[in-house]
């Protein structure tokens, strides 16, 4: 169908700082929820930052605050559970701020379904076949054919909110972010992943966040949010 | 009127969630809709907001804890008029063991006819005082007619340790299912001993500004045992746990839970090794500018043992049995924030010297922080090597999702009897225990042990190109 009959807005806000980004979702939800606005996808990229969940914190570090600070990343302590993450240009950042309930599907796993069914998409119409995990909640490159693994690169992150059945967060698809800054960090305390790029994997670029690459994700999720 | 606060069905498939934060606390007063506590399911943060106005009378699931769809979370009393403190809820107890302990706590006895007659405090607080060595004479009854409650109790074991801060007031023997605080804020915070002398350590945070310095971890959620109440006693040192140190409690509360852990030991005649290395190491560190330590040994007889035992380098997944391809091995290294297990990539494909290498990097790497990611994931079975004098043996957890892990003891040399040209004779050589655990989900006995007898083979064989 037509992104423009979708009954999911999608704005591409360039790159944001994550503490304005946390400020922007938080009057994007306060919108939907009085009805000022519709469904929408914000699509972003953050400077260079780690965030630290609240159990997760220092020790997940594996470089000293001076040593991040050299390397200009941001470490960013929000204030909710969940683990380290590590944003940076060229990682595409989607806010999603839908109101499940208003949709009549008030269901956390089928969005997270659909929301990595919409990503595996978008990864398609980049050449690239994804895939999702049982038990993991993210996108994956399979393993090669007849390997018993199971898969282990992860090329984009979920982690959802929600404040009465409306969602905010939403994911981070690695398209050509340097991978080295998920070394200062260990992802997900002692996980069996690495993390991957659409560039890595394509073994070509630099693509960029460019309106064609943002177009296949906006596309994909216009079709999924419909 | 009071209404139950229960975990709403956040989708068809969702059966619980897990309780992250309590964003209020028993006795506040909240509004309709305004949220009341933080649960996250798979990756999901979801708030839970209040179905009513009115004042916070229990709070009925601990952070941490796990809470399945339509569980109550807690109580709202629309009706109270102030806020309430510190009423007495036994909440943190599953609830299928709630009712009985709610009439309890509340000094209604729900079995009379187990207590004698005219008796002045009820079973559970005469229990608890006894476990106390508290004297029930001097404490004054709350419950009907005056009797003697469990909070009773509570309370004035509590009071005594306020008087006698210096002493130690026995109340750490309390039973484990008696944490009586309100709030899982209060059960989790503390007051350190307000003594000018106690200087806490620098990262302690200032107790004005965050109060929980200390909270019952997550991670330690047995759901039915709570760790006893702590007093604080002048002189006691309270260490926050480090990040670190709770990344490594989680792991390891989590693959026991998991793992049905078993463990074999082997005694290894180290001989043949110890040559090899005498005659080598010279040499060896001359070429090499490091030093050749026993641990390359063990990871190589591992590894090629490995290779024979493949239900050893496996996971267990949803159901299945993977066994790996690749041999991954992760080395338990002590580091000053604690321990690091880095991983050495296809040790199958490397020779002793080639081990002994990578070992030394990622050992050095690991002691001075510049590990990687990459260098800490993907290890398909475990080596640890406390190295302590005097650690005869003993048995490792499994890092998870592996099924193994194998532990070194020190080495040291014994009287043992050896059998040549048909004489029983007593020797002494170089021996060293080798533990294995396993997990016997995936692995049973015979393999188990043939894999350890294995490794004792190759270490006394000792047949290596450097």
């Amino acid at each position: 169908m037509n992104p423009a009959e979708s009954r999911l807005s999608v704005e591409w806000l360039g790159r944001v700082t994550y503490a304005a980004g946390l400020e922007l979702q938080a009057k994007a939800v306060e919108a939907r929820r009085n009805g000022v606005a519709g469904d929408r996808l914000l699509l972003l990229e953050h400077p260079p930052v780690i965030t630290l969940g609240r159990n997760a914190q220092e020790a997940n570090l594996l470089l000293s605050r001076e040593a991040l600070a050299e390397k200009q990343i941001e470490v960013h302590e929000v204030p909710r559970g969940g683990d380290v993450t590590y944003h940076a240009p060229g990682q595409l950042v989607g806010y999603l701020v839908v109101d499940l309930k208003a949709r009549g599907e008030p269901d956390v796993h089928r969005f997270l379904r659909r929301t990595e069914d919409a990503l595996i998409e978008s990864l398609d119409g980049f050449g690239l076949r994804a895939c999702s995990v049982p038990g993991r909640t993210g996108v994956f490159i399979p393993a090669e054919a007849g390997a018993a693994e199971t898969p282990s690169r992860k090329i984009a992150s979920i982690g959802i909110g929600l404040q009465h059945w409306i969602t905010f967060h939403g994911f981070a698809l690695n398209v050509t972010l340097d991978l080295a800054g998920f070394q200062a960090i260990v992802p997900c305390g002692l996980e069996d992943v690495t993390m991957t790029s659409v560039a890595r994997e394509l073994a070509r670029g630099p693509l960029g966040l460019d309106a064609w690459s943002r177009e296949r994700v906006s596309a994909a999720f216009s079709r999924a949010f419909a | 009127m009071r209404a139950d606060v229960e975990l709403p069905a956040l989708g068809e498939s969702v059966v619980e969630g897990t309780v992250s934060r309590w964003l209020v606390a028993v006795g506040d007063r909240v509004e309709v809709d305004q949220p009341l506590v933080e649960v996250t399911t798979d990756k999901v943060d979801a708030e839970i907001p209040s179905p009513l106005s009115g004042v916070v009378t229990q709070i009925l699931a601990l952070e941490g804890e796990v809470v399945p769809v339509g569980g109550c979370l807690a109580q709202i009393d629309s009706e109270s008029k102030s806020s309430v403190k510190l009423p007495p809820t036994p909440a943190l107890v599953p609830s299928e063991e709630r009712s009985t302990t709610d009439a309890a706590a509340a000094g209604v006895e729900s079995d009379p006819g187990a207590e004698p007659e005219g008796s002045r405090a009820t079973p559970v607080a005469r229990r608890l005082a006894d476990e106390n060595r508290v004297s029930l004479d001097g404490i004054e009854g709350s419950g009907t007619a005056g009797r003697i409650t469990k909070q009773d109790v509570l309370r004035h074991t509590r009071n005594l340790a306020k008087q006698q801060p210096g002493e130690e007031t026995a109340a750490h023997g309390l039973p484990t299912d008696s944490v009586p605080l309100a709030s899982p804020r209060e059960s989790v915070s503390f007051t350190p001993p307000a003594s000018p002398a106690s200087t806490p350590p620098a990262s302690t945070p200032a107790p004005s500004a965050t109060p929980p310095a200390v909270q019952v971890p997550p991670v330690a959620s047995g759901r039915r045992r709570r760790a006893p109440i702590y007093i604080p006693v002048e002189g006691d040192r309270v260490i926050p746990m480090s990040p670190m140190r709770r990344i490594i409690a989680e792991h390891m509360v989590y693959s026991k839970h998991t793992s049905p852990h078993v463990g074999t030991v082997t005694e290894v005649d180290m001989s043949a090794v110890a040559a090899f290395r005498t005659e080598h190491r010279a040499a060896f560190e001359e070429a090499n500018g490091f030093g050749l330590t026993f641990l390359p040994f063990i990871v190589h007889a591992v590894v090629r043992a490995l290779k024979e035992f493949p239900a050893l380098n496996a996971s267990v997944i949803e159901g299945a049995i993977v066994e790996k391809k690749n041999i991954h091995v992760g080395l338990a290294v002590e580091t000053e924030k604690g321990l690091v297990v880095p991983v050495v990539r296809n040790a199958d494909r490397l020779s002793l010297g080639g081990l002994a290498a990578e070992i030394d990097d990622v050992a050095e790497r690991a002691r001075s922080k510049r590990l990687s990611a990459d260098d800490l994931q993907g290890g398909t079975f475990t080596v640890s090597n406390p190295g302590r004098k005097g650690n005869l043996y003993g048995f490792a957890i499994i890092n998870q999702p592996q099924v193994g892990i194998v532990r070194m003891g020190e080495m040291v040399k014994r009287p043992v009897v050896r059998t040549e040209a048909g004489e029983d004779a007593i020797v002494i050589r170089p021996m060293m225990h080798v533990a294995l655990s396993y997990d016997h989900r995936a692995v049973d006995g015979a393999p188990a042990n043939g894999f350890l007898y294995r490794i004792r083979e190759l270490l006394e064989k000792a047949e290596y190109a450097l």
